[in-house]
């Protein structure tokens, strides 16, 4: 609180006392020059804002820390030092007071003044005392409620951290894998595969840190990632894609997609032997939901205990999968749905329904024209 | 036979380009530069048709370098390909007409088609590639290539290699032969851009590139329907048949 503002508070409302003592006097028909009162109210308020601001001021932590002993063995006695203070430098502004009376000298009046007023003074040096430790709490329960929030971003950001970690390099290593096995036979293969790992890491550099980026970037990447598991199963699955184009912009946390993707082929593409296996993706908007399907055929994902063995909830899902939906959690509370399911003639579906934001994005722009 | 020089600073770098070029009989190397002030000196010694430039060299930049070239008004500026591993030049790049823009590390494929652009730009007699450009009605010049990123790429694609651009809400969709690529652009923006001699605006969502298109149908339906060489088709609107009527009637 600024000193001003106390100051100009307390002050307001010695003049609310000098206005309601004025009225009060006329309504029993004496008549007291108001001017005078609201000048004894006035600055005798003033002096006491003064006065407990600079006890504020320089006692704060002991009067946030104080306690009862400290209260009654350093408090009671400054309470009544600081009273004897006001009412000394109040009396000696106000010769005239008390009114009506012959005039007194100095020490006679502050005696007069002391009899009528310490209750009263002691009572305002307690009350502004206890409103300034008041503030002092809010204070501080204000400040720890701040940390507080920080430290858990800062926790919900590590662990988002920690989990795209795990979606990276085990992909990264069985890609330097396939590329050191290619190597050895087919070195435009083995080229190739190397420039499109450079290119997804290029892109997941350029996105850095952002949690979230729109759906087209996302779906970038996933063709990226398609393009080289197309290469890795020599176009044993097809691959088909259906984006809404009412969704491109549509904002989702980084690398939603991919670890689904990613087990579409670990679990269900990869053990079909003869025929040729499909995996759609699609996305679309219904009504503020964005809905994400991908569909795969093939054995892998059965439901959750149906498969009878029972070793683990996670044993059909794999990590990447409970991964995103840790982070679907982290990011939309209940807002969200993440089904699996196995969905006719040998194929499994994942769904995945989100509140639908569209990014106003702006764009770095890269594009040029010319010649 | 066709002069290059290649400019890196890290020899491995070199020793790629070299290999690739041996695969291409009509370009000879005639020096490589491992500094910029190396590769400065040995240009205006040997005048070559083609010069390879990564754009992080120790002592100057790559632009610097082609600054310097260009202000000594040599009048023979070789084509610029650029191999670099950053992607941030690339608009730079593009803005001083070099002919490709290569993010290492690149496939044989890739820096084939950079070569042979470079080839074609350098036998049509190294013409201003803007100078007699079909203008707007502006008064700006059509644009022949467009820059943009890509899958994790930089491509500096000739419009003449795109297919039709399929409008998709905010973006477009600029497919070629082999690839598609979506961008965050305007149709109506687009088609200010390219030459109507070229292409033709047939739906409110598609531009199709009159050099692919094999025939315009009639369908079952009473619809016209533009089919294209590689067997796509893409369906016309009633509001824009008289455009390519037009077009036909030439």
């Amino acid at each position: 609180m600024h000193p001003l503002i106390f100051i100009a508070g307390v002050t307001l409302l010695g003049l609310l006392f000098a206005l309601q003592e004025w009225i009060s006097s006329r309504f029993w028909n004496y008549h007291v020059n108001l001017n005078l009162l609201m000048q004894a109210w006035g600055v005798q308020y003033f002096i006491w804002g003064v006065l407990c601001w600079i006890v504020w001021w320089t006692l704060r932590p002991q009067i946030n820390s104080a306690s009862i002993k400290s209260m009654l063995f350093l408090f009671f006695p400054l309470s009544i030092l600081v009273s004897l203070c006001e009412e000394v430098i109040w009396v000696a502004m106000f010769p005239r007071i008390p009114l009506g009376k012959p005039p007194m000298p100095f020490l006679q009046r502050l005696s007069f003044q002391l009899d009528a007023e310490l209750v009263n003074s002691l009572v305002l040096f307690w009350s502004a005392f206890f409103l300034f430790r008041g503030i002092g709490y809010y204070q501080r329960y204000r400040e720890k409620e701040r940390v507080a929030t920080q430290l858990q971003s800062q926790l919900v950001q590590a662990q988002m951290r920690a989990l795209r970690m795990q979606l990276n390099p085990h992909f990264l290593f069985n890609t330097m894998n396939g590329i050191s096995s290619l190597m050895r036979t087919d070195v435009a293969a083995a080229d190739l595969m190397l420039e499109q790992l450079s290119r997804l890491l290029r892109i997941t550099l350029h996105r850095g840190e952002a949690q979230f980026i729109p759906l087209s970037d996302e779906m970038e990447f996933i063709e990226m990632y398609l393009a080289m598991q197309d290469r890795r199963f020599a176009g044993r699955v097809r691959q088909e894609m259906a984006v809404d184009p009412r969704v491109h912009d549509a904002i989702v946390p980084t690398m939603i997609l991919q670890p689904i993707v990613e087990n579409a082929y670990g679990h269900g593409l990869s053990k079909l032997t003869s025929s040729v296996g499909v995996l759609s993706i699609e996305a679309s908007s219904v009504g503020s939901v964005l809905r994400l399907c991908v569909t795969n055929s093939g054995t892998g994902l059965r439901p959750i205990g149906t498969n009878g063995n029972g070793n683990g909830s996670n044993s059909g899902k794999g990590v990447g999968l409970a991964n995103v939906q840790d982070r679907l959690k982290m990011h939309y509370g209940n807002d969200y749905t993440f089904s699996i399911s196995e969905i006719g003639d040998n194929r499994v579906q994942v769904v995945m329904t989100l509140p639908l934001h569209l990014a106003a994005r702006p764009i770095e722009n890269t594009t040029g024209y010319g010649a | 036979m066709i002069q290059a020089v290649l400019a890196d600073d890290e020899v491995l770098a070199r020793q790629k380009l070299r290999q690739l070029l041996r695969e291409i009989p009509e370009i000879e190397v005639v020096g490589e530069g491992a500094t910029a002030a190396e590769t400065i000196d040995l240009v205006r010694a040997t005048k070559p048709d083609l010069l390879y430039l990564d754009v992080r060299m120790p002592d100057m930049d790559g632009f610097d370098i082609v600054g310097e070239l260009s202000a000594a008004g040599a009048p023979a500026m070789p084509c610029i390909i650029f191999t670099t591993a950053y992607d941030r030049y690339a608009l730079r790049a593009f803005e001083i007409h070099a002919v490709d823009y290569l993010l290492k590390p690149f496939t044989l494929e890739r820096f084939r088609s950079a070569t042979q652009r470079a080839l074609e730009q350098i036998k049509a007699g190294r013409q201003s590639p803007h100078g007699d450009a079909p203008k707007s009605a502006n008064g700006t010049p059509y644009t022949t290539r467009i820059v943009f990123k890509s899958k994790g790429r930089i491509l500096f694609l000739p419009v003449s290699e795109i297919c039709w651009i399929g409008a998709e809400e905010n973006y477009v969709r600029i497919c070629t032969q082999s690839e598609t690529h979506l961008l965050r652009e305007t149709m109506t923006h687009l088609e200010e851009k390219l030459d109507p001699n070229l292409f033709l605006r047939v739906h409110r969502s598609s531009i199709v590139n009159l050099s692919y298109v094999k025939e315009v149908r009639p369908e079952v339906d009473g619809e016209y329907g533009v089919h294209l060489l590689n067997g796509q088709k893409i369906p016309m609107s009633r509001s824009y048949r008289s455009r390519i009527k037009n077009w036909l009637e030439r």
